[in-house]
């Protein structure tokens, strides 16, 4: 909220405090100062001159020789302007001035005569008719009659003042208003507040439309004045540059009036044209097909939202905005003037609706009093008066609940203390509570609160407590221990110790973590060649995304994956090796009914820096860290390649991996050589993992053999070696050394050498031991794969 | 035969004059088998010893078996020395460039937000906290409602939210991990939920997928002091033990009194930067004391228990930790940034 300090002056005297001195205090009392907004810099010297003689310079016919009285002395400046007469008050860049253009004025010489200064236009001092009268003539700036000779042109112009822009949080909407500000600042500083006028002069009552309010939750207070005769002109300076200081553009002197009411006391108002109401006012729902069209031009439709409406047609759009015909105009006359309390939801979400919001709207949004609607009132009032606007009658027409009744909080010192951890006197606390409005009477060791009907946020003593700690000082809160607290056990659950475990592999593994936003395009299930109507199409959308690429929740993360490999391609870096571990989220139906499944899914990638057999390996590793026995199968992810991919299945982990398909690397850009690995690592990261068991190990000598198999160029070596480690419990291990077709091997068949370990566990081996088991292995391949021995 | 006709001294000095000259452990090997070989010198000598006369016999064996000794005992001493002359001569005859670096697998780099969020972790785990996870897709209800913040409540402006539907969003604070772990556990309750939370907000300095660890205690005696305490414990865990807290009010629906927690500039120590905007403090988390209305939602008693709860940005204290000035590069995902944090 802009708080310009002039208009604080008016109810506090803040003394000689500096801007930031006043803004570190709120700070301390929870109101943070966003930015302080210094008056215009870029004119200096620059004063109220009175033109005393004005005289034809001798030697030219263009140039005047004026004696100019400013304040202290008068001076001798030549001027080339030609509106300017004895009697003048205009401004004056005396010498060493500077000016918004960046210039500095020095003394010179202008055909003989001397000249110390320079009189100025409003375009010289970057102001126009919206800061002041006159400032936009083509020539001097004619200031007003009752300018005072010598005084800072910033003052005479009204843009000397400093302005707070204050964040108001969202518990604090009584602080949307510069009088309820201004007290807690003289709380702040120990001084006194002085309210604004609030009387005014009335005549007698006249007729004024009824009011009435169809349902009282949504509009709990409504009051209608009547202002007759009322004059249409500009509001006086002063309002306006205030206004302006706000950020409110100045249009007369009603709606000003309103608009500073709505500053001053968060009270927003609404001044209707009498002669466009035809009979009762009445606060109700808007009609099924009935419409209203608002200041702003547009047509709105009125079905269930709230309006003020007159016999025949609804006017207003409660608390929003007015209608068209109900606004203010040059030949107004009499003036129905509404201060009213509509309830913040509804007016939230009727803003929301229509899609329409003022500044009336965010103020009811925020919360208005049931008092500030008669304040606001009576306020307005006064300035209609003050300003000689018109005349107002004394009746008025109203209706709503009766006064809320105000809260009362029963607590104790001690039970303050207790949250607080430090111990205040009691008379501070009633003290502080006192200085900011609450009545407290005692009743033996309780506090009795009486809570003012402006906080609205205050309903229990924990909100005493931040009341009290912030006249107190939070530098009071001391640092403790948590002595008189019971010891916990705390400790990471399982799915963290697994994924950080994961995690250590994988960077082991030499892969770099990655991270992907949680949402991707629908396009991307198109660029993964996801067939349609599979289960990773059905992806929850958000209602109200960013944009179109970041509008569903991800069913996969390789996307993601392959994007960023593709990014940094892009950017000259081709050999990368990552991993991501993300949450996916699966819906069971659209549109989802529950929340969906949040599955820990493990994306790696490698570009440019290994083959198949080094994504088969990474994806092994990961598969030995959750202790499983997987089965691979044949793959039939729409991503990969055909041939080069399989399928994982385990107890723990179940996914896919390979060479990415060649049109998915044409879509995402990306080079051919890139391998991933997508595994549902769910239920892996859920299991607690044990440590893995010691088996003993053989004293004995193994025996290493190596042999050398012809079979069918199709026979699977994987699959094959496997089988070789079936046949005995002696063979330990089986590694593969050769794959060889060419000379000395029939057509159509490889050579496939292999060495194998053989452990001896009770006794070592006989040379017959040995045999029959090489015999067994010989047998195996030639009976399941057709191999030869060599 | 007698026993000077073995003419020993003779042949001692011979091997000893042929020792001297195996200059490498070839020659010397060779010297080796034609002194103690099969046929060598020696053997032979002693083969003869049945040929000399009985009362010589002693007297004999024992003289060649010293020569023997002896010889034996020089061979291997020489043998040692020739051995580590011929492994001198070999490393010296070795040459490789020693400037040249090659690339070896280096380990890959866990990304720095989830190294800040180990650290994190591992302190309020130290500390005797249990990590929650809470829903990142969420209900209206844990997200904002049992928090204290009613629909249309204007504190929901606070937080531009995505929505899924009427009922169900994308969490924007990780706040609701307090209650879910408030009604599934009952007090002494010390937990910090980190996580993505995500805001419709997508400019310079903000992302609309960022992260947050959320601290909740509740127990008998909690007070204000004891967050106090703890984040201050915190602070100087992550910025340096001479890093001081304030306090300043704020407001959160779920806490009350609610504070917004500054820490000392780490950088200028309070005398003024860019990195604290010349204020000397640098905002870092809100916290607060557990509002009653959110202890009763979760069935607990608020005259018997207190609680207060605090909430961080990771993001934001990555970057602070690690320099990152530009939000995006968190995401960006880019190998030479990665890598940095190997």
């Amino acid at each position: 909220m802009k708080l310009p300090l002039n208009w604080l002056k008016d109810y506090v005297d803040i003394g000689d405090i500096t801007p930031q001195e006043l803004a570190d205090k709120l700070l301390s009392i929870g109101f943070e100062v966003e930015e302080i907004i210094a008056p215009r810099a870029d004119i200096t010297g620059v004063v109220v001159g009175k033109v005393e003689s004005i005289v034809h310079h001798d030697n030219s016919d263009k140039l005047w020789i004026c004696q100019i009285n400013i304040g202290a002395q008068t001076v001798q400046i030549v001027t080339g302007a030609q509106n300017v007469k004895q009697g003048d008050y205009v401004p004056v860049a005396t010498v060493g001035a500077t000016l918004p253009d960046g210039k500095t004025l020095a003394a010179a010489k202008l055909r003989g005569v001397d000249s110390y200064g320079m009189l100025c236009s409003g375009s010289e001092l970057c102001v126009d008719d919206d800061v002041i009268d006159g400032a936009s003539v083509d020539g001097i700036l004619i200031l007003p009659k009752d300018s005072v000779a010598g005084e800072n042109i910033m003052r005479t112009l009204g843009i000397d003042d400093t302005v707070l822009d204050v964040s108001i949080t969202a518990n604090r909407p009584d602080c949307q208003a510069i009088v309820n500000l201004a007290r807690e600042i003289a709380i702040l500083l120990g001084k006194k507040f002085k309210s604004p006028k609030l009387t005014y002069k009335t005549i007698a009552a006249c007729e004024i439309p009824a009011v009435e309010i169809a349902d009282k939750t949504l509009c709990s207070r409504y009051i209608g004045r009547i202002i007759k005769n009322v004059k249409i002109e500009k509001s006086p300076k002063w309002m306006r540059d205030r206004l302006r200081l706000c950020g409110i553009r100045p249009i007369n002197n009603l709606v000003d009036i309103t608009n500073y009411v709505l500053l001053e006391y968060g009270q927003p108002l609404h001044a209707f044209d009498r002669k466009y109401i035809d009979g009762r006012i009445t606060v109700r729902k808007g009609a099924v097909g009935e419409r209203i069209t608002a200041l702003d031009g547009k047509e709105y439709s009125a079905d269930g939202i709230l309006v003020i409406a007159d016999d025949k047609k609804p006017l207003a759009i409660a608390g929003v905005m007015g209608g068209e015909y109900t606004s203010i105009f040059p030949d107004t006359e009499t003036v129905f003037l509404e201060a009213a309390r509509f309830e913040r939801s509804n007016i939230r979400r009727t803003s929301r609706k229509i899609g329409l919001r003022s500044d009336s709207s965010s103020r009811f949004e925020k919360g208005v009093d049931w008092q500030s609607v008669e304040l606001g009132s009576e306020r307005a009032l006064a300035l209609v008066d003050a300003l000689g606007c018109g005349q107002i009658c004394e009746n008025h027409s109203s209706d709503g609940v009766p006064a809320p009744v105000e809260k009362i909080i029963k607590t104790t010192k001690d039970e303050i203390c207790a949250l607080l951890g430090i111990d205040i006197e009691r008379k501070t606390i009633i003290s502080i509570l006192k200085k900011q409005g609450f009545t407290v009477k005692t009743e033996g060791k309780t506090l009795i609160c009486t809570v003012p009907l402006v906080r609205e946020d205050v309903d229990g003593y924990p909100d005493l407590a931040e009341d009290i700690m912030r006249f107190y000082g939070y530098d009071n809160i001391v640092s403790t221990h948590s002595e008189n607290t019971h010891q916990t056990r705390g400790g990471m659950n399982t799915h963290d110790i697994n994924s950080d475990a994961l995690k250590t592999r994988l960077t082991s593994l030499g892969i770099d973590e990655i991270l992907n936003y949680s949402f991707v395009s629908p396009e991307q299930a198109d660029k993964l060649l996801v067939p349609d109507g599979d289960a990773l199409r059905r992806e929850i959308p958000i209602i109200n995304p960013l944009n179109r690429d970041v509008s569903v929740m991800r069913t996969q993360t390789v996307g993601g994956m392959l994007s960023s490999i593709a990014g940094n391609c892009a950017r000259k870096n081709v050999v990368m090796r990552f991993f991501e571990l993300g949450k996916v989220f699966i819906a069971d139906e659209l549109p989802l009914k529950a929340l969906p499944q949040e599955r820990d899914v493990l994306s790696i990638g490698i570009c440019n820096d290994g083959d198949f057999y080094t994504i088969k390996a990474i994806v092994g590793e990961v598969i030995k860290l959750f202790g499983v026995a997987a089965e691979f199968a044949p793959s039939t992810a729409s991503y990969l390649h055909p041939k080069l991919s399989l399928s994982v299945e385990s107890k723990l982990i179940c996914g896919q991996f390979g060479k990415v398909h060649p049109l998915v690397c044409e879509s995402f850009a990306l080079p051919s050589n890139v391998f991933v690995a997508q595994l549902d690592v769910t239920e892996a990261l859920a299991e607690a993992r044990d440590i893995a068991k010691y088996t003993p190990i053989s004293k004995l000598q193994p025996v290493d053999r190596d042999l050398a198999v012809v079979v069918e160029r199709g026979a699977p070596v994987g699959t094959m070696l496997a089988a070789v480690k079936s046949v005995s419990e002696f063979i330990y291990d089986v590694k593969l050394f050769d794959v060889y077709e060419g000379e000395q091997i029939p057509q159509g068949h490889k050579s496939v050498a292999f060495s194998m370990r053989l452990q001896p566990v009770d006794n070592t081996f006989a040379d017959a031991e040995i045999k029959r088991i090489m015999d067994a292995v010989l047998k195996k391949l030639e009976t399941e794969f057709g191999a030869k021995l060599r | 035969m007698n026993l000077e006709e073995l003419k020993l001294d003779e042949l001692r000095a011979d091997a000893l004059d042929k020792l001297r000259r195996a200059d490498s452990e070839k020659a010397l090997s060779e010297l080796k088998t034609l002194l103690f070989g099969k046929a060598g010198t020696l053997t032979a000598l002693m083969r003869t010893l049945k040929d000399i006369p009985p009362e010589q016999k002693p007297q004999a064996g024992k003289l060649i078996n010293d020569v023997r000794v002896e010889l034996i005992e020089l061979c291997n001493a020489q043998e040692k020395v020739l051995h580590k002359k011929a492994i001198d001569a070999a490393l010296n005859a070795e040459s490789a460039d020693l400037t040249i670096d090659k690339p070896i697998r280096a380990v890959g780099a866990i990304h720095p937000l989830n190294q800040i969020r180990k650290r994190l972790t591992d302190y309020f785990v130290g500390n005797g906290y249990i990590v929650y996870d809470s829903p990142e897709v969420e209900t209206d209800y844990y997200n904002f409602q049992a928090l204290n913040i009613p629909p249309d409540h204007p504190a929901r402006d606070m937080q531009d939210t995505f929505f899924i539907n009427d009922g169900i969003l994308l969490r924007t604070q990780t706040s609701g991990g307090q209650v879910r772990l408030m009604e599934q556990y009952k007090p002494p309750l010390k937990m910090i939920c980190p996580g993505r939370v995500f805001r419709n907000d997508d400019d310079s300095t903000h992302s609309p997928v960022f992260h947050q660890m959320e601290g909740l205690v509740v127990d008998k005696n909690v007070t204000l002091c004891d967050l106090k305490g703890t984040l201050e414990g915190f602070a100087k865990f992550i910025f340096g033990d001479d890093t001081v807290i304030r306090f300043r009010p704020s407001y959160f629906p779920f806490t009350e009194p609610s504070v917004e927690v500054d820490v000392s500039c780490f950088n200028c120590h309070g005398s003024g930067c860019r990195v604290c905007k010349n204020t000397g403090w640098v905002e870092i988390l809100g916290a607060g004391m557990v509002n009653r209305k959110v202890l009763e939602n979760c069935g607990i008693d608020p005259d018997e228990y207190h609680g207060f709860a605090f909430g961080m940005g990771l993001d934001r204290i990555t970057m602070i930790q690690c320099g990152i000035n530009d939000i995006k590069q968190l995401w960006e995902n880019d190998v030479r940034f990665l890598r940095m944090f190997r």
